[in-house]
């Protein structure tokens, strides 16, 4: 091996060291300002609440998983878990097709009334929640669906619309038209290019609202507590708040009931987290 | 195969402004290789689109085969377009993107996999056929995009500028793949550029356009000879043809030209076209037309002979161009020297100019001024 380039790489790496040592660091304290909290609390969902109170940020002296088992079956979490999964699901689900076929159709096709339409489906970015609360409220009531899965996942695709057509938008004017224009020579209509070349082009950045959605949504709290009163309708965020009663907290059942809630969140961000990333950065076509 | 046919065709774009396309009427025959060149926005793309299907036609009538297909959707013409993007579709491999259209077409399974292979095979693309687009290189996606036009059969094969995103060597041999590609399935082909070497090597005609306009069709030497304006003269040929003022003079019962201090007979334009013209003229010489020193062929009275000092001298290799600043001229004339070329700025050289080739053009219209001699075209179309 020629004797410079063998040199390299040990004179390479002496020079990026010390260059490196302050995003180390600051990659660091990051790391465990951000992930400190969750170990935290991952510590004491297998603690009882008296040893918590006991010493608060001690290790765990034996593991009580038992305690996921009561949560789940005895604290009614299995309800709101499956009451989140089929909001939140069917939320998703619903968003990631109508903001598709809505973002599609603003990015790709010039029409009369184009801009009315993008001014007021993107004007949902700039209404706070707490605006519109009481309107809400108000109309579910008016069309029965106060109290009701269904009323939640209307609200929830309304409210979330406007980012998700936002996001796919950008991304689908992206799709040069050359490739519509072959489609369509190709004997292609409207609506199988839509589902033939948008959707499949544009998965990227469907992962990216399914993700985005998906977390915002699971974590939801204000629509749920105003719009779901019966325990039976709960969602995630809502049972958590059961332990927290006026004046008792099982700070233990608390911290079971987070985790719980939150392993969904953090298996879709381990799996997703690159694919979302990109979606949010990279080009339409190679 | 197919008769495309545009009657008076107009384009203009919501928005106003200038139309795009005004007044186009053009018939590319029954298996033509008909090339629409022009500089860009001249509405060549426009005229593509309309006759896709692409864009709608603001007046007029395109017609395929004798329909009027104005409003037939572009899915039901049978057209085949490639795109200068080459459009392939990103998350289908190449067998899945040349098989895309048929399957639409319900064309059976067999059939759809015998003419892709067939394709593939024709293209050299058969290795790749389990590629992504991402995964070729710019050839071998032009290949593709040509493929997927191919395995359609379609009536009418239109061409976008396809090669424009190509490195020099592979726009060269994928011009001659084309060509062949063309002339062996004999499929009517429309094909835009603004590049005039693919228009002159690859078109059976030739149509010039300028905003919107066409200006000149025809094969595509007969064009380059004889351009019917000052913007087809200075468009077609690197480098263009030299347009040196002139002032027409009457003298002993004939004409002159009167080009700095030398004088040229104007024996090959008609007198009453002269005497039309007026006093001012533009002559129009293409740089392979002025001679060093070796005298042209043909008619030694249609030679002239003008002083001239050397400004630059431009040695590409095979050929040498020389900058020349003719006595009495403003403008700098270019000459189409051999590579031996002794001339060297500084010089002063004699030069010929073979009035056989050359051309008057109105400076008021921009029109040619017909001319009454022509030996060297009769010699042209003996040699063709």
């Amino acid at each position: 091996m020629n004797p410079l380039s063998a040199a390299k790489p040990f004179a390479g790496k002496s020079v990026a060291y010390p260059r490196r040592a302050p995003l180390a660091a600051f990659a660091l304290i990051y790391t465990i300002v951000s992930g400190g909290p969750f170990l935290w609390v991952a510590m004491m969902s297998l603690r009882t609440t008296p040893e918590i109170f006991a010493s608060p940020y001690a290790l765990p002296s034996s593991i009580h998983w038992e305690k996921f088992v009561d949560a789940w079956t005895k604290s009614n979490y299995g309800t709101y878990f499956w009451n989140s999964t089929i909001v939140v699901v069917t939320a998703v689900a619903l968003l990631t097709i109508i903001g598709a076929m809505v973002a599609h159709c603003l990015a790709r096709y010039r029409f009369r009334g184009n801009r009315v339409v993008r001014f007021i489906v993107l004007s949902g970015l700039i209404l706070p929640p707490q605006l519109m609360i009481l309107s809400l409220f108000q109309i579910l009531l008016e069309y029965r669906l106060y109290n009701t899965l269904t009323g939640l996942i209307i609200v929830y695709v309304a409210g979330h619309l406007a980012i998700t057509v936002y996001i796919l938008e950008g991304f689908f004017a992206q799709i040069p038209q050359d490739l519509f224009d072959a489609a369509r020579l190709d004997g292609y209509s409207d609506l199988e290019i839509f589902w033939r070349i948008t959707l499949p082009i544009g998965v990227p950045a469907l992962f990216t609202t399914v993700t985005l959605n998906f977390i915002i949504l699971w974590n939801e709290f204000l629509y749920a507590v105003v719009l779901l009163t019966e325990d039976d309708k709960r969602t995630l965020p809502l049972g958590i708040m059961h332990f927290m009663g006026n004046h008792q907290l099982d700070v233990g059942m608390v911290a079971t009931g987070l985790m719980i809630a939150i392993g969904p969140v953090i298996l879709l961000y381990a799996f997703f987290s690159e694919t979302m990333i990109k979606g949010m950065t990279a080009g339409a076509v190679r | 195969m197919a008769i495309v046919a545009m009657t008076r065709l107009n384009k203009l774009y919501d928005g106003g402004g200038e139309p795009a396309v005004t007044d186009l009427s053009l018939t590319v025959t029954d298996g033509e290789f008909m090339v629409l060149l022009g500089p860009s926005g001249c509405g060549k793309s426009s005229v593509l689109r309309m006759i896709a299907g692409l864009e709608p036609i603001t007046s007029g009538e395109v017609a395929i085969d004798g329909k009027i297909v104005n409003e037939v959707p572009a899915k039901d013409r049978d057209i085949a377009m490639v795109f200068q993007s080459y459009a392939l579709y990103p998350h289908m491999d190449v067998f899945n993107n040349l098989a895309f259209g048929l399957r639409r077409r319900g064309v059976a399974k067999a059939e759809i996999e015998r003419r892709v292979q067939g394709a593939a095979s024709k293209l050299g693309l058969l290795p790749f056929l389990k590629r992504k687009p991402h995964a070729l290189s710019g050839g071998q996606r032009q290949r593709v995009a040509l493929g997927r036009a191919i395995v359609r059969e379609p009536k009418v094969f239109l061409f976008d500028e396809p090669l424009s995103n190509l490195d020099a060597a592979l726009r060269v041999s994928t011009r001659n793949e084309l060509i062949r590609q063309q002339r062996e399935l004999g499929i009517t082909a429309i094909y835009v550029t603004h590049d005039q070497i693919e228009a002159m090597t690859m078109g059976h005609r030739i149509c010039i356009m300028n905003k919107g306009e066409v200006i000149q069709i025809g094969k595509p030497l007969e064009v380059y000879r004889n351009p019917a304006n000052i913007f087809v003269a200075r468009f077609l040929g690197n480098p263009p043809m030299n347009l040196i003022p002139t002032s027409i003079q009457a003298e002993g019962g004939g004409w002159q030209l009167r080009v700095g201090g030398a004088s040229l007979p104007a024996d090959c334009w008609p007198s009453e076209a002269l005497s039309r013209l007026g006093s001012q003229a533009l002559l129009g010489i293409r740089p392979e037309d002025l001679y060093e020193t070796a005298s042209p062929p043909g008619d030694r009275r249609l030679v002239a002979m003008a002083r001239a000092g050397v400004i630059a001298v431009e040695p590409l290799g095979a050929e040498t161009l020389i900058v020349l600043s003719l006595e009495g001229v403003a403008e700098e004339v270019i000459a189409r020297a051999g590579r031996e070329t002794r001339l060297r700025p500084g010089d002063n050289a004699a030069i010929e100019l073979d009035l056989a080739a050359a051309h008057l053009f109105d400076p008021t219209t921009g029109q040619v001024v017909p001319r009454i001699h022509d030996e060297r075209e009769a010699r042209w179309a003996k040699a063709e």
